[in-house]
């Protein structure tokens, strides 16, 4: 796993997908073996004694039985999933503290990272194995932060300051993309995330200056 | 016109442009929609072309965006609603034994204003058509970052549609509650129009919020007021108002679908639908639930965490009913005689789609998931699953179930078939595979990634065979049109009283009145009971008893075609700065033409005699002793409610961030605010005065209390210019900030209403001059008026303390 937050996702994810593939199978198979079962094979297959005839409301039938034990069951399994989502929709709210705070504006098209000390960036470079607590802002119009990798995004709204935070766990360059749409350019609006080892990262981040930008912050061409 | 007794021919201009008769707006309905759903289906497969491959150049970014903003807004608002509502009108009033709807004008008048709505939203291609999404985020859609016009004609479109819902809403609400067969009770209607009833009350409930929103929208655009250009509003207060009406939304366009379901199921099983009291009962808790799980689609968004818990359980919590209904449908299979007709197969693959489509809704109810789910095409892949696979394929069901009724004729069973396997095949092709790109953000006009590869390869693949499967149907219904084997009035052995008229039915649909008793037994008298099995049907030969006037009527187009000029009128009016002469002339000629076409089209519609059905026996419960037009006008009133109570919601929002309201009495002057609310609590005064005038049957009374109610409400409005005046003159004007802004938009909304209150009462005297709204009887009309201006009022009486007291 690459980050805290794909750490988090991909259980729930996985717990969702294989209970959504046994509802499903299930509950189609029945489905269709029920539609072949009773197909109308002509006059193999006699007239239902209660068939629905015009100029009569048909008769109500059905036994709440069948509705409880499919409710119940439903309950049963989406008890299960609201569980697992409540086990951790609070670690992803409650970020822990001593950490780098990277604040992040999004604008049309692009991002711009600034750092404790001020400097600004349009890559986002952070330390592996460390809590990153980004703060997350726009300058224009709705977009959305999100690292395809790291199975995680929060909104970029005007005016609002959004918090996310993920622990990266391994090192390499992973994509930085926008999630919600923002115009021409949306498409276009992708930087890096850089995760440097630690003492690799404290090496850069001591050496750069709020003035020095390495590249300097502008919004991508339009396409 | 409506001396005519005989309609004209259907090769007749005259017939489609001023026929009221249900059926044929049914018909204007089922045809435009198919329309937009082809120039929908069109815009799906530009974006697919331009997806097929990675790093594609078929179009530019910008027309991308354009095809898939107006491809969703097409879809969604302009085919799928009106497609059922087609069948709706078709059907609805012959399953509940009435002979047309309450207010056969107001349904052409809300057909009518749905055509405008799209020429509108059409006509915005001219300019650029709509590129924010369907779903318009602001502050993407304000004039600072869409400057083009084409947005706001789109806008335009859109407030012409919700006002063609409106009156819609209202026109089926009254019908199915106030003019069944006698006898008939509600949970004897059968499940089509019982979806139809609560599709019209979401509609009724949801679509004022989005109406709302697009008044503030419009605002921002053109009076420069700021609702989602400050931060204090912005995007979040767009969320809540769009998506508050966007996911009840997602129910008005699957409810019809489901309940044609639920009336094709057990004419293709000879078995009555299993459960029907269960499957009712989840559609209203489903019903009332929409209005309680918005916040899904905005979980990202950065709102409170307990909020988002909350949001997560009634999310989830609404996949029960549905389960229900599910389960209950499958298992109306066991032990019948499933007959595999092509309706049925379109309602059996649409079950097995919309299944899909539930449980990977459940994914994005969890709050934790939508971190990692919300934006890409997971989400796409699921709502395509709902909507086209519960919505659009059970409606295509639909469409061959009542094929042969509307036309008389039998559609070619084969093509039908092959339409619907080339449809399940196209269809998975095309939205499966976007399930695996749960990764991939949406609305992007290009991906470099190659691991999307193959699937959006095989998902444009999919999109042509599906695309080019819908030409195979419209051939089939084309050429059987024409060809096509005499289907007689029962072809399927239905159960519901559709099938007991001729196909297609006379213009009278009934020459008797059906009764239902106590039992269940539906009988026609003079005709007797229905023989064994329903083979009994009506005949024309009967006709003298239910002969009908041709109901032609000129009015509801010319009303439509008068809202649609205005809206354009004001639109130029918006561009007279930056106008040259010539165009400004032309802006103000077209809003002249709209105010005099629709002063016109007011006054020949109130003034044009014209006789609905009315069955002094038809069964109303609950409301049996409410009139009909009282009763549609409860339901609108309700709306009304729901329109104000959005514009305070969004003032409250954005009250509750503003740090800095300014305080009481220096903005708002007291004394401005006081005086209207003294007037205009007198002018209810008045107004009742003139009802209880018109009950005495005192011309002189009622003119009185009227010209005084007018009187005071034209002091209201003198008022409100002077006040608004001041503000200009003091500097606070429409792009003053968000304070301005709330206060003109929702005073202003407020204002308009006095104005269409003050409109109604001219109307009202011109027929007191005449003698008429006298007596118990004649009172009615002053009464519901009443009605009306008594909520103008209690309105004000909510926002007067808002603005100038706290």
């Amino acid at each position: 796993m690459v980050s805290s937050t794909s750490e988090i996702f991909q259980p729930l994810f996985d717990l969702f997908v294989w209970l959504g593939i046994l509802v499903g199978v299930v509950v189609i198979a029945i489905f269709l073996i029920v539609i072949f079962k009773y197909r109308d094979r002509g006059s193999k297959t006699p007239e239902p004694e209660d068939t629905p005839i015009l100029g009569k409301v048909p008769e109500e039938r059905g036994h709440p039985r069948s509705v409880v034990i499919s409710l119940a069951l439903s309950i049963v399994i989406l008890t299960f999933l609201l569980n697992g989502t409540f086990a951790v929709i609070d670690t992803l709210n409650t970020p822990p503290s001593g950490t780098l705070n990277v604040q992040v504006n999004g604008f049309q098209w692009g991002w711009k990272f600034v750092y404790p000390n001020n400097y600004e960036d349009t890559v986002l470079r952070v330390p592996k194995d460390e809590t990153v607590i980004l703060k997350i802002v726009s300058n224009d119009v709705a977009h959305s932060f999100g690292v395809l990798e790291y199975k995680t995004k929060m909104d970029a709204l005007p005016g609002r300051t959004n918090t996310i935070w993920f622990i990266p766990k391994d090192t390499g360059e992973y994509n930085i993309v926008c999630f919600e749409f923002c115009g021409v350019g949306h498409a276009y609006m992708k930087t890096k995330l850089i995760v440097m080892d630690p003492a690799e990262f404290q090496d850069w981040y001591s050496k750069v200056k709020p003035a020095e930008a390495e590249h300097p912050v502008q919004g991508a061409s339009r396409p | 016109m409506s001396e005519e007794h005989h309609i004209p021919p259907s090769y007749s201009i005259k017939r489609w442009l001023f026929s009221t008769n249900h059926k044929d707006i049914g018909s204007l309905y089922i045809v435009t929609s198919l329309y937009f759903l082809f120039v929908g289906g069109a815009l799906a497969l530009l974006v697919r072309v331009q997806l097929t491959v990675p790093n594609n150049n078929f179009i530019a970014s910008s027309a991308f965006n354009q095809a898939f903003t107006t491809h969703g807004l097409i879809m969604v608002l302009w085919f799928l609603s009106p497609f059922a509502f087609g069948f709706a009108n078709w059907i609805v009033p012959l399953q509940i034994g009435a002979r047309d709807l309450a207010f056969p004008r107001i349904n052409a008048l809300s057909y009518w204003l749905y055509l405008f709505s799209g020429i509108l939203l059409l006509m915005s291609s001219a300019a650029g058509l709509p590129d924010g999404g369907w779903t318009l985020y602001a502050p993407l859609t304000t004039l600072r970052f869409t400057p083009n016009l084409g947005l706001s004609l789109a806008a335009g479109g859109l407030i012409l549609f919700i006002v063609s819902i409106t009156v819609s809403s209202v026109n089926f609400i009254t019908t199915i509650l106030k003019m069944r067969a006698p006898g008939m009770k509600l949970m004897q209607m059968p499940m089509f129009t019982w979806t139809i009833l609560l599709t019209v009350f979401m509609m009724l409930y949801a679509f004022p919020s989005l109406l709302a929103g697009t008044i503030m929208l419009m605002g921002d655009r053109t009076l420069g007021t700021m609702y989602f250009g400050s931060p204090q509003g912005g995007s979040l207060l767009w969320d809540h108002l769009f998506w508050f009406f966007g996911h009840p939304e997602v129910y008005v366009v699957l409810f019809p679908a489901m309940g044609a379901i639920g009336d094709i199921i057990p004419t293709f099983t000879r078995r009555p639908l299993y459960g029907r009291k269960y499957i009712i009962m989840s559609f209203i808790i489903v019903a009332l639930l929409s209005f309680g799980v918005w916040g899904h689609h905005m979980f990202v968004t950065g709102y409170d965490p307990l909020v988002a818990k909350i949001f997560t359980v009634t999310t989830i919590a609404i996949s029960l009913p549905f389960d229900i209904i599910v389960i209950a449908m499958i298992e109306s299979l066991v032990k019948g005689k499933v007959r595999l007709k092509t309706p049925m197969l379109f309602v059996l693959g649409s079950i097995a789609l919309f299944i899909v489509g539930g449980i990977t809704g459940v994914f994005l109810g969890s709050v934790a998931l939508d971190y990692a789910l919300r934006g890409t095409y997971f989400v796409v892949a699921h709502f395509h699953y709902v909507m086209v696979g519960g919505g659009v394929v059970a409606l295509f069901g639909a469409f061959y179930y009542w094929y042969p009724k509307i036309t008389g004729k039998m559609y070619d069973e084969g093509l039908g078939k092959a339409h619907f396997v080339l449809s399940v095949i196209g269809f998975t092709l095309l939205y499966f595979p976007m399930f695996m790109n749960y990764e991939m953000p949406r609305r992007v006009v290009t991906f470099t990634e190659t691991q999307w590869a193959f699937t959006n390869y095989l998902s444009t693949i999919g999109g042509f065979v599906f695309g080019l499967a819908q030409i195979l149907m419209l051939y089939n219904f084309y050429e059987s049109s024409k060809t096509g084997a005499p289907a007689g009035s029962n072809p399927w052995n239905g159960f519901t009283l559709e099938w007991a008229v001729p196909s297609p039915p006379p213009q009278n649909d009934f020459d008797v009145t059906p009764r239902f008793s106590e039992d269940g037994t539906i009988s026609l008298p003079g005709l007797g009971a229905f023989a064994n099995g329903g083979t009994h049907t009506m005949s024309t030969a009967h006709a003298e008893h239910g002969i009908m006037e041709s109901h032609l009527s000129q009015w509801p187009v010319a009303l439509a075609g008068a809202a649609f000029t205005l809206i354009l009128g004001i639109l130029g009016v918006t561009l007279l700065p930056t106008a040259s002469f010539i165009e400004g002339m032309l802006y103000l000629w077209i809003l002249l033409t709209g105010f005099i076409l629709g002063g016109l089209g007011l006054y020949g519609f109130a003034k044009e005699k014209f006789v609905s059905f009315e069955d002094e026996e038809a069964e109303g419960w609950p409301f049996k002793h409410v009139a009909r037009v009282r009763m549609g006008v409860w339901v609108f009133l309700a709306s009304e409610v729901i329109l104000f109570g959005t514009f305070i919601g969004a003032y409250i929002f954005i009250r509750a961030g503003t740090l800095d309201w300014p305080a009481i009495n220096t903005v708002f002057q007291i004394q401005h605010g006081a005086i209207n609310t003294f007037i205009l609590l007198t002018s209810s005064f008045t107004a009742v005065m003139a009802l209880v005038y018109s009950k005495r049957e005192s011309k002189a009374g009622v003119i009185g209390s009227l010209l005084l109610t007018i009187f005071l409400g034209l002091w209201f409005l003198y008022n409100k210019a002077t006040e608004w005046q001041e503000l200009f003159h003091e500097g606070h004007t429409f792009d003053s900030g968000v304070v301005m802004s709330t206060y003109y938009i929702t005073t202003g909304a407020h204002g308009a209403h006095v104005i269409g209150g003050l409109a109604a009462m001219t109307i009202l005297i011109g027929g007191a001059l005449k003698g008429r709204h006298m007596g118990e009887h004649g009172s009615e009309n002053i009464h519901n008026f009443g009605l009306y201006w008594h909520i103008v009022d209690i309105i004000w009486i909510f926002l007067f303390p808002l603005f100038y007291l706290i």
